[in-house]
């Protein structure tokens, strides 16, 4: 990390001499605090402060707390009801990954396809989201589907239905917020990959005997391959630590790890225990990033050079 | 190359080897918006042919391409591929080889892969399909290359890459859209001698679009000047050199002295050609061979070409007129020389004057 950091800064990008011609190895040495590489202490010292000590504090805590040693691990690994809890996290981030990949493929491949400003639409509208709070919306999706809401309301006077459809306190009312949230999530980076694809390249397929439906298959969609990756790996990344869409949507049985984190924390008072449950959570991630990375260059759709 | 890969490779082109057909375009039309790409164009082109489209950027040589290829789809008129009306069938089904500046190859396939394309979506069985694309990938010397990624290889490698995929399948003729125009002029040159070559070996009907001249000189049976989507001329490269029906075609084949109005004894709305290897230069003053026409000028400049001299000679009407000639030529011009150029009637060509319109 710390060689990436300082070869990219400016001094010695400037210094970097043009193709072809070797740097005295002296140079090349990265010279972290001359000067410009100063400017990384503030942001290194809050990093330390508040993302790196916290962590250090989480992780001994869940070897030390209440007792020194594995318990807190062993207390989770053993108990059915955590390992559930745990399954659900999976298969609701799992759910949440497939449905937001079938509504954003097609979503995103139709914002290549369309006009700029009906591009424009499509994007403002998929970015609302954004620009709201996470609370509001959720409680906006309560009043919507609850017993009582637009969604029950409309469908029972339409006469489709005879009594309300239990759409919150379920599996589904998680979905349907969840997706919404994170459409956003799938969708740009699979239009970001879109956009950069040649059309031509279809073309010349079907050209060469290609049905129009194999040319896509066949062609395109395997050129999406990275975009539909990133897309799903940050979906599911961010699903798999949602607190408040659950909570407020979500029933009983339908508990993510979030929630039991919480519950953990402010209910029981079981430190250790939940700091645990934060470390599985965050070494879940870590081993998905890494398995994931190994199939796709994850820094080019987080911003990264390469 | 070695005398083995070339006999090798003469025999993995016959196998491929394809009986050319004719394509026939009739009053094809299309229309954009504001403009007419494609103007009412009708031309036959034999089995076997090597027919060039050519123009400068917007003439309609590669919407006419784009259409015979089923890419585009014409306001009205027809192509027929072997006597087939194809008009109404989509690119698919066409079974037409395509070639395109931009190469087209699929990124994410090994050049193995992009060669074997056509003919997996045919359902030729595998040993077939490997036999063919290790053949294929032979005749354009590429066969070694077939694990690599299309981004692994040079440009020039890379078309090669996809003329072995257009011509893998056998197709019934092989359009290409400009495929040289994104390589450096050596390469260029070379891939025109090559793909000359497999329009030899192959026997398909070849159409070409290129707005380069010489090379459509240098590489067609038949060439179709065209000019704002309609047709100018069609012909050899030596009809349409030496007989441009138009002042248009003699000034996009080659170099032309242009001249025109009365005082040359052109009519209205005609124009008076000669090439400037036909003209040659003399002393003012001095004897013309009998019958010659002159006029008289300045020498402006002299570039020597290695195997001649390139001479500008300014007219007293403030043209000026351009000539080439051996080195060794009867009179060394230099500038500022006054000279009296002349040339035979019989190079002296009356054509259309298409340019003023």
């Amino acid at each position: 990390m710390s060689s990436t950091v300082s070869a990219r800064a400016p001094q010695q990008s400037s210094t970097t001499p043009g193709a072809g011609q070797t740097p005295a190895p002296g140079r090349r040495r990265p010279r972290i605090l001359d000067g410009w590489g100063l400017l990384i202490v503030p942001l290194v010292v809050f990093l330390l402060v508040v993302f790196v000590a916290p962590l250090v504090t989480i992780l001994s805590r869940s070897f030390t707390d209440p007792t020194t040693g594995l318990d807190n691990y062993r207390d989770f690994f053993s108990s059915p009801v955590y390992l559930d809890v745990l399954g659900n996290t999976f298969r609701i981030s799992g759910l949440v990954t497939l449905v937001t990949l079938l509504l954003g493929f097609p979503y995103a491949y139709l914002m290549t396809l369309a006009p700029p400003f009906w591009r424009g639409v499509m994007l403002v509208a998929v970015l609302i989201p954004f620009w709201t709070s996470l609370l509001v919306r959720t409680f906006a999706w309560v009043l919507m589907l609850g017993d009582t809401g637009v969604v029950n309301q409309g469908l029972m006077s339409l006469g489709l239905i005879d009594e309300p459809l239990q759409l919150i306190r379920n599996q589904t009312g998680v979905l349907i917020g969840m997706v919404q949230v994170m459409l956003p999530y799938a969708v740009l980076p699979m239009f970001a990959t879109m956009r950069q694809i040649d059309r031509r390249l279809v073309q010349a397929a079907e050209g060469l005997g290609a049905r129009p439906i194999s040319a896509f298959w066949r062609v395109y969609a395997p050129l999406t391959v990275p975009g539909v990756a990133a897309s799903c790996l940050l979906v599911f990344i961010s699903s798999i630590g949602f607190y408040v869409t659950p909570a407020l949507l979500g029933g009983p049985k339908d508990m993510m790890i979030g929630e039991l984190i919480v519950q953990q924390l402010s209910a029981v008072l079981r430190w250790g225990f939940a700091s645990a449950l934060a470390v599985i959570l965050l070494v879940v991630t870590g081993v998905l990033l890494v398995l994931v990375s190994r199939i796709v260059n994850i820094g080019k759709f987080m911003g990264g050079e390469r | 190359m070695s005398q083995n890969t070339s006999t090798s490779t003469s025999t993995s082109t016959s196998a491929l080897a394809g009986t050319g057909v004719s394509i026939d375009i009739r009053n094809v039309v299309k229309r954009y918006k504001s403009m007419t790409a494609v103007d009412d164009v009708s031309l036959s082109i034999e089995p076997g042919e090597f027919l060039t489209l050519l123009g400068s950027s917007g003439s309609g040589k590669s919407t006419l391409l784009n259409i015979i290829a089923g890419f585009i789809s014409a306001d009205s008129g027809a192509i027929e591929v072997g006597g087939k009306d194809l008009t109404k069938v989509p690119p698919y089904r066409r079974d037409l080889g395509m070639v395109f500046q931009h190469y087209a190859l699929f990124p994410h396939m090994s050049v193995w892969d992009n060669v074997a394309f056509p003919l997996k979506r045919r359902r030729i069985s595998k040993a077939q399909v490997a036999e063919r694309v290790q053949r294929a990938l032979d005749v354009v010397e590429l066969g070694h290359l077939g694990k690599r990624r299309p981004t692994q290889l040079s440009g020039g490698q890379q078309q090669r890459v996809a003329l072995a995929r257009a011509i893998v399948f056998q197709p019934q003729a092989l359009l290409m859209d400009e495929p040289l125009g994104a390589l450096d002029k050596r390469l260029r040159e070379q891939l025109q001698l090559e793909i000359k070559r497999l329009h030899r070996e192959l026997g398909t009907t070849f159409v070409f679009v290129t707005h380069d001249q010489e090379e459509a000189l240098a590489m067609s049976d038949r060439i179709a000047v065209l000019r704002d989507g309609a047709l100018v001329q069609v012909g050899t490269p030596v009809e349409l050199y030496e007989r441009p029906a138009s002042r248009y075609t003699a000034e996009f084949l080659g170099e032309s002295n242009i001249f025109t109005g009365r005082n040359h004894g052109v009519d209205e709305g005609s124009a008076l050609v000669v090439r400037p290897e036909h003209v040659r230069l003399s002393a003012v003053g001095s004897a013309l061979p009998t019958g010659h026409n002159a006029v008289d000028g300045v020498v402006r400049e002299v570039v020597y070409l290695g195997s001649g001299l390139r001479v500008e000679v300014a007219l007293p009407d403030g043209r000026h007129l351009i000539t080439r000639s051996e080195v060794r030529g009867a009179l060394t011009p230099s500038p500022g020389l006054p000279v009296a150029a002349h040339w035979h009637p019989e190079h002296a060509l009356v054509v259309r004057d298409d340019t003023a319109a």
